[in-house]
């Protein structure tokens, strides 16, 4: 063995000093016709990542039937009037190009990656899908029956059910708790519904073109006015839904499977959205609760206890609603005590101050993880689509490390209070009834469903 | 054609610890990874799934860093950090700000020297191994399929085809003994790399290398059980039940040529031809144009990061009104097709272009955007252990954009025959149809 240089000391080393973490220059335009523009320079590989949004998806059209904006978008690749399928794939491929058409509840998006040399021709294939897509009989009589097979599929994941549980038990009527069709449903689409879908949302004035990558924006800008310059088309007209009722007491449902041999627990509550003022307060108080590797929920019920392989929390903000919830795969035996510490856990931050070393903690790592995102043009795209789509203020990204590193044990105490809603907190179990139903009647008022969503009890 | 150069440098250290260093200051974030040269293929016999419990094991304390201490102080350094266990290799990694190296450093160093674990840890991580293969495989539709059920079909070799995930009576068999064992074994520094890619000047980082890892004991050359296969003459096929899914399923699994042959570079644009994306031959043929499947994916998973035989493997779900020899039928023709007609100059310039930008991309990000260079990590890594050069990261691209059609048809003969395959069906117990006889 050699001998050391220096001896390593048994003290773990301090941080060095903070480099400065400097947001890249986000140039924005907008085209006549509406399109609006955001370009950032990241010149790490010699590829870009683009993504063309539009402001309506699933929730626009539910009243329709759920899902008909995932369905509009997945035929968009599917041929258009100057390119059948088959030759939009192998162009793609030519371009050195991945693509993807889809929908959320909020937006329907078209998102792609490609080498930068090609930056030109990719853009103006998803300019050709935003506009000329054809909807060929053919390719959407094969898409539903591909539906068809996806939404029996997803009846036997117990993530993918739990998660739509509560959706329902959130949200209601609200299109929102609606979180895919059923096989009725997508046998009923229609290619000419799904046309009228897309002319009506696939517009400029409904748009938003992000690009990130190795280019030169004064270039690039140039490049996408000459291609989206002669699109045209109006915002959609989107009827108002109704606030969902916000349910009141802890209830449980249960979703059969027999034969589980673990249980899929999802609990929940309605919290905010991203443009609401407590946002940053509850993404901290989130990370301290069960939101990182090093948060409470995960000491407790994994690194204590061993109930489950991956618990967590988190807050998902939709554009109208946002909720709050906690998920946790555990064993069949220790149902009723996952759901006793997750409740413990909420109750621990909603009754007591956060010890300033705890808090300090996660906001370092709040901040430090936040500045990840400008290592990949990935990362970055994320990072502008969210302050795009969210219309947060221009200096959100400059501002938001400060933001959290000034939250004191007080903010996270009353963002708890206020959002953790602990009383009014509703249960999902998916799993076997006959291992886990004593368990569950424990933790409130049980309903009992089977996968397709049918009450059994 | 505008190529990409990685700026690295590399040392080994007088304990035999390979450091090497990528330098990029662009954005102040940095990845380090530790690498040791043992996966779950040479996991030790009557221990399915050691490795990767063992994996879980390496946070839980070390000598001056007791359970969860790792944890807390990369997340509260503004980092993430993670571990995963694969056939050749085990890694430990961490994406952090800039100004947190010295502190990554002396974390993985402290591991590396000590593991200081107890049975009450033992206990807890086999727990959480359980839940873990309860939430990947035991509770999901398909779950494990293919790479829990291929292995056990295709390959004689103990070290290919056992459980890697681990049966549950050898998880309950693991004891501390064993955790220290395997650990003095294969956990040594001459057995390592560790990789600092990012916002490093390579002068600090190889003299905070020295400083924390310099230390530690140098062991004996860890065993290497031979992985090699005995020939093959003959399909192999198996059958799996399916407990929750409602469509029948198989996968085709065709081992692969020796890394880093010429062939081995033709099989991998071969393999892009059949399997990449919607543009593939197999999707395009039997879910867009026969619609005999539902889902038709595959290929070779992670080429540069194994050590011993390995396959590309087609997984298919398929229509339960179509039989099974049907379906295996459809798949053989696409497979004929290009036995017997190769695929043209255009094709292939297409599968070049394709596969330049994923190799990019792969090197920028490869962990969904979180864990920035986790791809140039992995790749600097393998190339390290198994090849002695971790340069290969600037050159190897060329191998496969010097591949030929005819190259290509040359491997499709060769290695897509049936005596060098094996079949995994994976009936569904209910269907609500049939399957035609």
């Amino acid at each position: 063995m050699a001998a050391p240089t220096t001896q390593p000391s048994n003290a773990v080393p301090a941080l060095a000093p903070e480099r400065a973490v400097n947001w890249p220059k986000r140039v924005k335009s907008k085209l006549a016709n509406g399109l609006q523009i955001v370009l950032v320079e990241s010149h790490s590989i010699p590829r870009f990542h683009g993504e063309l949004f539009f402001r309506s998806g699933n929730a626009a059209v539910s009243h329709r039937a759920p899902g008909l904006a995932e369905m509009t978008a997945t035929m968009v690749r599917t041929g258009t009037a100057k390119r059948p399928s088959r030759q939009i794939e192998e162009d793609l491929r030519r371009l050195g190009a991945d693509l993807s058409s889809s929908a959320g509840q909020d937006h329907s998006a078209i998102a792609f990656a490609g080498l930068s040399e090609f930056a030109e021709p990719l853009l103006g294939l998803v300019n050709e899908l935003a506009r000329e897509a054809s909807f060929p009989d053919a390719e959407f009589e094969r898409e539903r029956r591909q539906k068809l097979e996806e939404v029996k599929l997803e009846r036997t994941q117990p993530g993918f059910l739990a998660g739509e549980r509560l959706r329902k038990v959130l949200f209601g009527e609200h299109p929102y708790a609606k979180v895919s069709p059923s096989e009725a449903q997508v046998a009923g689409y229609k290619r000419e519904e799904l046309h009228s879908i897309y002319h009506e949302s696939y517009t400029p004035e409904n748009a938003l073109l992000l690009l990130v990558g190795d280019f030169q924006p004064a270039a690039m800008l140039g490049t996408i006015e000459k291609i989206f310059v002669p699109w045209s088309g109006k915002k959609p007209m989107v009827p108002q839904a109704t606030a969902p009722a916000n349910p009141r007491g802890r209830r449980a449902y249960l979703v059969h499977v027999p034969g589980a041999v673990q249980t899929q627990i999802v609990c929940g509550c309605h919290s905010i959205t991203r443009k609401h003022p407590d946002w940053i307060k509850l993404g901290l108080t989130n990370s301290l609760y069960g939101g990182a590797f090093n948060s409470r929920l995960v000491m407790n019920i994994r690194e204590a206890k061993g109930y489950t392989y991956s618990p967590r929390s988190g807050v998902s903000a939709l554009q109208q609603y946002g909720y709050f919830s906690v998920s946790a795969a555990v064993r069949n035996e220790v149902v009723a005590a996952s759901l006793t510490e997750i409740f413990y856990e909420v109750d621990k931050l909603r009754s007591l101050p956060v010890p300033e070393p705890e808090l300090a903690d996660a906001q370092n790592y709040l901040s430090g993880v936040f500045s990840m995102g400008l290592a990949t043009q990935e990362g970055m795209l994320s990072q502008i689509a969210t302050v795009a789509l969210n219309e947060l203020p221009d200096d959100y990204l400059e501002t938001y490390r400060e933001k959290v590193r000034a939250l004191q044990p007080a903010d996270v105490l009353a963002t708890a209070q206020k959002y953790f809603d602990s009383a009014n907190m509703q249960i999902v179990m998916v799993g076997d009834r006959s291992k886990i139903e004593s368990q569950a009647a424990l933790f409130g008022e049980l309903e009992v469903f089977d996968a397709q969503g049918n009450r059994l009890s | 054609m505008k190529g990409l150069q990685i700026a690295l440098e590399s040392r080994t250290l007088a304990n035999g610890l390979r450091v090497v260093i990528a330098p990029d200051s662009i954005v102040p974030v940095l990845t380090v990874g530790v690498y040791y040269k043992i996966g779950f293929r040479l996991e030790p016999q009557g221990r399915s799934g050691f490795a990767h419990l063992f994996e879980h094991m390496m946070f839980q304390g070390s000598a001056n860093a007791p359970k969860m201490e790792h944890i807390k102080l990369i997340n509260s350094s503004g980092g993430v950090l993670n571990g995963s266990t694969m056939y050749d290799v085990t890694n430990y990694y961490e994406a952090v700000p800039s100004n947190a190296l010295g502190r990554v450093l002396w974390l993985e160093a402290d591991r590396m020297r000590a593991l200081k674990v107890d049975d009450e840890n033992l206990k807890n991580q086999r727990d959480v191994v359980k839940e873990e293969v309860r939430v990947n495989v035991l509770n999901q539709p398909y779950g494990g399929f293919p790479w829990l059920d291929m292995p056990p079909v295709a390959f004689r070799n103990w070290a290919n085809a056992h459980n890697f995930y681990g049966d549950f009576a050898d998880l309950d068999a693991a004891s501390l003994p064993d955790v220290q064992a395997f650990f003095r074994t294969y956990y040594l520094p001459n057995n390592a790399v560790l990789l600092i890619l990012g916002d490093v000047k390579p002068e600090e980082g190889f003299l905070l290398a020295e400083k924390y890892f310099g230390d530690i004991l140098r062991g004996p050359e860890p065993p290497f059980t031979n992985p090699n296969e005995p020939p093959q003459t003959e399909e192999r096929r198996g059958h799996i039940e399916e407990k929750f899914g409602t469509l029948p399923a198989m996968a085709i699994g065709y081992v692969l040529p020796k890394r880093r042959s010429a062939e081995w570079c033709a099989m991998a644009l071969l393999d892009q031809a059949l399997h990449g994306g919607r543009a593939g031959r197999i999707y395009r043929n039997l879910v867009l144009e026969k619609q005999i499947a539902v889902e038709a994916d595959g290929g070779v998973d992670d080429i540069f990061g194994y050590n011993g035989p390995a396959q590309t493997t087609t997984r298919i779900l398929h229509k339960p009104e179509i039989s099974s020899e049907a379906t295996l039928a459809a798949f053989d023709a696409v497979i004929q097709e290009v036995q017997e007609k190769g695929i043209s100059a255009d094709e292939l310039e297409q599968l070049k272009v394709k596969w330049r930008s994923d190799y990019y991309a792969m090197l920028e990000g490869g962990r969904g955007g979180y864990m920035p260079k986790y791809g140039l990590m992995h790749l600097l890594a393998c190339f390290s252990l198994f090849d002695g050069e971790p340069q290969l990261v600037n050159t190897i691209l060329d191998g496969f954009l010097q591949v030929t059609p005819e190259r290509v048809q040359a491997a499709a003969k060769k290695y897509l025959r049936k005596e060098n395959r094996a079949i995994v069906f994976r009936t569904p117990a209910n269907t609500d149809v049939k399957e035609a006889a």
